[in-house]
């Protein structure tokens, strides 16, 4: 029984995480309909950059931070105006293919500067573990959740409240009539690919704190897709949510399945349940329900 | 004003105008390719018949999946898992169970298409990158399936594959398998064309189009979608089988989910839902790739100082910005470029 | 087509740019020698998703080769040619990589991993080319064909540690409790199957199988799982990143310090002790291949050429282990010109009077000596077992010869 708390915690802290990838590719799909399939790679070269910020030039912190989140600005704005601009009316599929050439590029351009292929970032959190109760559970991963937790706030709030925010969810329902109000498209794919940006260098510094920076932060990427199809596609509360069910998913069905079935089961459970979910609840638990009328 | 042939070509009867080489010229043209077909291994040495015998065997693979995602418009990101799944049955039955290569080929095509058709139900409720998503939880949990599987697959060690053999004709050689992989692609091409060109392709364009409008027509959704599914990994089975025969060695290792996404990547730069396209994008696409594998040799001879990371970092950025430039020029891929210049050639000197 | 003119026929210009360079880079790799040269094929995965191996492993090689040609004259005087292409850690690409190798008559061909060697392995095999791998997997040495292994597999890691651990380590009564953590690849499962063949007759109870990705951040379930059982040592057969992972969660659950841990070759280099800190401290491991400052006669000519051509490799075990492999592909072409003269060198030739001719082949003390026995394709079966001391890698015993494993494969 001390298992299973050691279990949920673990479980709903690693979901948290992949919950904040998530909220970058639910924003992009929300507000411009494009599935950004180079989310993986543009967390690695967050992470790599705050490598460079902060070990390479050894700037404090504050600094290093603050230069990250610019040059995720930067780049966002940078993607949408040069890739993503021209094929504004293509097919879904010229532009999935594109964030894929992106990918291979991204890719190799982190290849390119940083040569080393696995880096430590510096502590930035305390190193002890944190007892609750039985189970143990470190700082990174607390952190990660609660900051998690903080940007989904932030972001509900930005697209409730703030005007840019409620355009932007204008933008995603009609870009015509969005268009016909006298505001442009363009800039509000703009704004949204800066932000998903930030969004994706925040979970990097996140995720490589935890575990180094690595190529497999575009994995990590992947496990994001079945928490943005259980939680809805178009659903910021629908990835918070469906993030800890996953984690707990992996970790009790991995726990208690593991000793019954094949060591590595816990990798598959994800993939399980998006199946599942396909045939239940094909817009996940929180999306939108797409009606189609002749 | 119709340019697929040239002014002055008159249509009398029902088989001509049915025809896939109509004219004169046609004829002459596919002559010369088959001849330089059918002599490359006379003088292609083992590198580039290899590279050949690669580029049939995802040709195969790719016009299924262009019936799949090209014509009847069904998204599936997870080809490379139904490969998979015809690369081991082959593996499988030619390996432990000792069956010919022919009944091998086969079956694995049966069984990659059942397992596609499987995957495919979710295409009844969904549409789009739902779908696509479905089909990626589908190729991961096919190839934890065959990791663990250990018994028939033997798991991550791998299983190895005799060569390929009908009769008693062993195809060990590059030049052997070229005839065998040539020939097949060459069927399935021919298939693919007459399929989109029949009922069913019509269907499946309809389908593509606009669903609810061809379910109000009469066509059947749930048999047509899952035929099609069925269709597209049969041959991906295929192509798996002759990819299991040609390597010798399986290894689920071998199909990854990038290769995936190179699949579909192929398929865009190529041309959706033309038979012409996956030729052009396969053939861009691994001659791209090969001409990688060449980059960082060379430019590390050249130039003897370079930056550490920068053999390492070329190859794929190259890769990555032609794929960005070329959708971004042409997002409707090399097929249509073509069928651009075919109607100038015929209308020149005058533009349109 | 919504772009500026001038932006648009920029981009045409450089795709077309793009595309008509690179067949002509790729036909500008031939280079008509002049004299007798002995050609040599590599198949590097430079680029990929093991580049962080492939990168150093193909510098070490090129440098060495560099090293042969100029300052040794070649062997017996004739320039050793290389031909080498990155696989990109695809297998498909190791297989037409292998066919040009072949039609370029090379004489014979090495790789630095052991899945590129088995998407390879077959095609040379039914050629007779013969190559060897750095990195091997029991599966392409049994049976012994064509193929060699440079270095002994993961299952000789595991062979080796046990042995080492129950000789020196182990001080209770009855039989220790060994758990096992494995990368869901060949790397995790080698150290599986020899522990399947060898625990019950070495004495080693092994309590627990578990599996865990490249790319896992947390391994707190599993390890927890491993915990109820009560094991006495932890054998980790993995890479780096996900070890460091492991070590950290196991000293996160208090199971660390307090069991063994030991790892396999694969991840027992600098980046463990980088990625997992002071938590590392006191776990065990094998490695094949001398550390970097080691007095043997190799070092020095070695480190004078990494620290000259590549810097950034310095401290790289990697490196060391492919300076040996070209001394050794040198050593076999040596050979095969002694026992048959350089102008009947064949691949077949090469492989009956080469490689099956090497004997206690010293590579300059970088790892084992280097020998052929029939029936076992195993050129160096030694390792040396290590401990992290003080946040270093440290060697704590001499060189361990791993036995033959009788595995079965089909």
């Amino acid at each position: 029984m001390a298992e299973l708390l050691q279990f949920v915690i673990t479980g709903v802290t690693v979901g948290m995480v992949y919950s904040l990838i998530a909220l970058g590719f639910v924003l992009v799909w929300k507000s411009s309909g494009v599935a950004n399939l180079a989310l993986g790679q543009l967390v690695l070269l967050f992470s790599w950059f705050t490598f460079a910020m902060l070990v390479q030039v050894g700037s404090p912190i504050w600094l290093g931070f603050s230069l990250v989140i610019l040059f995720a600005l930067a780049l966002g704005w940078i993607i949408e105006r040069f890739i993503l601009r021209p094929l504004i009316a293509q097919p879904i599929l010229s532009l999935i293919t594109v964030t894929l050439g992106l990918a291979y590029f991204i890719q190799g351009a982190v290849s390119f500067i940083w040569p080393k292929s696995v880096a430590a970032l510096p502590d930035l959190f305390p190193e002890e573990p944190v007892q609750i109760g039985t189970a143990v559970v470190s700082q990174e991963y607390l952190w990660a959740a609660v900051i998690s937790i903080l940007l989904f706030i932030l972001l509900s709030l930005y697209f409730r409240y703030n005007k840019t925010g409620v355009v932007m969810r204008a933008t995603a329902d009609d870009q015509m009539a969005v268009q016909a109000c006298g505001i442009p498209v363009t800039r509000i794919f703009s704004l949204s690919w800066m932000l998903a940006c930030v969004l994706a260098a925040i979970g990097g510094i996140l995720i490589s704190s935890i575990g180094g920076i690595t190529f497999g932060l575009v994995e990590t990427g992947l496990k994001a897709f079945s928490v943005v199809i259980l939680g809805g596609l178009d659903s910021f509360l629908g990835a918070i949510i469906a993030g800890p069910i996953i984690g707990l998913a992996e970790s009790l069905g991995g726990g208690y399945l593991t000793p019954l079935t094949w060591p590595g089961i816990r990798e598959i459970i994800p993939f399980i349940i998006i199946i599942i979910v396909m045939f239940v609840k094909p817009y996940g638990l929180f999306g939108e329900e797409r009606i189609e009328r002749i | 004003m119709n340019v697929d042939l040239p002014a002055g070509t008159r249509n009398y009867s029902y088989a001509k105008d049915m025809a896939i080489f109509r004219t004169k010229t046609h004829w002459a043209w596919l002559l010369v390719a088959l001849v330089f077909l059918f002599t490359g291994p006379l003088y292609w040495g083992e590198h580039w018949l290899s590279v050949a015998n690669l580029i049939g065997i995802t040709l195969i693979a790719v016009t299924g999946l262009n019936i799949l995602t090209g014509y009847c418009g069904q998204l599936s990101i997870g080809h490379a898992g139904f490969i998979a799944v015809g690369a081991y049955t082959a593996a499988v039955l030619t390996n432990r169970l000792e069956l010919p290569f022919l009944v091998g080929l086969i079956s694995a095509g049966i069984i990659a298409g059942l397992i596609g058709m499987l995957f495919g139900i979710p295409s009844l409720r969904v549409k789009g990158f739902y779908l696509a998503i479905s089909t990626i939880a589908a190729q991961f949990i096919i190839i934890f399936a065959i990791n663990h599987w250990t018994s028939v697959t033997g798991g991550f060690m791998g299983i190895s594959v005799p060569p390929a053999s009908i009769g008693g004709i062993t195809f060990i050689s590059q030049g052997s398998q070229f005839y065998l992989i040539m020939a097949i692609t060459a069927i399935v091409i021919f298939l693919a064309k007459n399929l989109a060109r029949t009922r069913v392709g019509r269907a499946f364009v309809a389908i593509r189009d606009n669903d609810l409008a061809a379910e109000v027509m009469g066509v059947n959704l749930f048999r047509y979608k899952l035929l099609a599914f069925f269709i597209g990994c049969f041959l991906a089975g295929i192509a798996g089988s002759l990819f299991a025969h040609w390597i010798g060695f399986m290894n689920a290792e071998n199909f990854t989910f990038m290769d995936s996404i190179l699949y579909i990547g192929m398929m865009i730069i190529g041309g959706l839902g033309s038979t012409v396209g996956p030729i052009l994008g396969v053939i861009f696409i691994r001659m791209l790739q090969q001409g990688m594998t060449f980059i960082s040799p060379v430019l590390e001879n050249t130039f003897s100082s370079l930056p550490a990371g920068f053999t390492t970092g070329i190859g794929p950025m190259v890769f990555g910005l032609i794929i960005v430039l070329f959708l971004i020029l042409e997002p409707r891929g090399l097929a249509h470029r073509w069928s651009l210049f075919k109607a100038s050639y015929r209308l020149w000197p005058f533009s349109y | 087509m919504n772009l500026k003119s001038p932006l648009k026929i920029a981009m045409a210009l450089c795709l077309t740019l793009a595309l008509v360079v690179i067949p002509l880079l790729g036909s500008g790799c031939a280079s008509v020698p002049e004299e007798t040269t002995l050609k040599v094929g590599f198949s590097i995965c430079y680029t990929g998703p093991a580049a962080e191996k492939g990168r150093p492993m193909g510098d070490a090689k090129l440098d060495c080769m560099k090293y042969i040609n100029e300052e040794l004259g070649g062997v017996n005087g004739y320039p050793i040619e290389v031909i080498w292409r990155d696989n990109e850690y695809d297998a498909a690409k190791a297989a037409t990589i292998v066919n040009e190798l072949i039609s370029k008559l090379c004489l014979l061909f090495t790789t630095n991993s052991s899945k590129m060697m088995q998407a390879s392995a077959e095609i040379a095999n039914r050629n007779e080319f013969p190559g060897f791998a750095v990195f091997s997997t029991p599966a392409l040495t049994n049976p012994p064909r064509h193929i060699y292994a440079q270095m002994p597999d993961y299952g000789d890691d595991w062979a080796a540690f046990a042995n080492y651990y129950l000789e020196n380590i182990w001080q209770g009564t009855g039989t220790p409790k060994m758990a096992m953590h494995l990368l869901n690849n060949t790397t995790g499962y080698g150290a599986r199957d020899a522990a399947m063949v060898l625990a019950d007759e070495m004495g080693i109870e092994i309590v627990a199988i578990e599996e865990h990705t490249t790319t896992t951040i947390s391994e707190i379930e599993s390890l927890t799982r491993i915990r109820a059982l009560n094991p006495d040592v932890l054998y980790i057969s993995s890479t780096p990143q996900p070890t460091s992972i492991i070590v950290k969660n196991a000293v996160e659950l208090g199971m660390y310090p307090g069991i063994t841990i030991g790892c396999g070759h694969a991840s027992f280099t600098k980046v463990l002790v980088d990625l997992a800190g002071a938590d590392a401290e006191g776990v065990y491991g094998v490695f094949p291949t001398v550390s970097w400052g080691d007095d043997v006669p190799a070092m020095a000519k070695m480190t004078e050429y990494c620290q000259q051509y590549h810097p950034d490799d310095y401290g790289n075990m990697d490196y060391i282990t492919c300076w040996a492999e070209a001394l050794i592909v040198a050593e076999i072409l040596r050979l095969a010109i002694e026992n048959v003269g350089v102008d009947n060198l064949t691949p077949q030739a090469v492989e009956e009077y080469g490689f099956k001719k090497l004997d206690n082949f010293d590579v300059g003390g970088l790892h084992g000596p280097v020998s052929y026995t029939p029936g076992d394709n195993r050129l160096s079966k030694s390792v040396r077992v290590f401990e992290v001391q003080d946040g270093e890698i440290t060697p704590i015993s001499g060189w361990v010869e791993a036995p033959l494993i009788p595995y079965e494969f089909d």
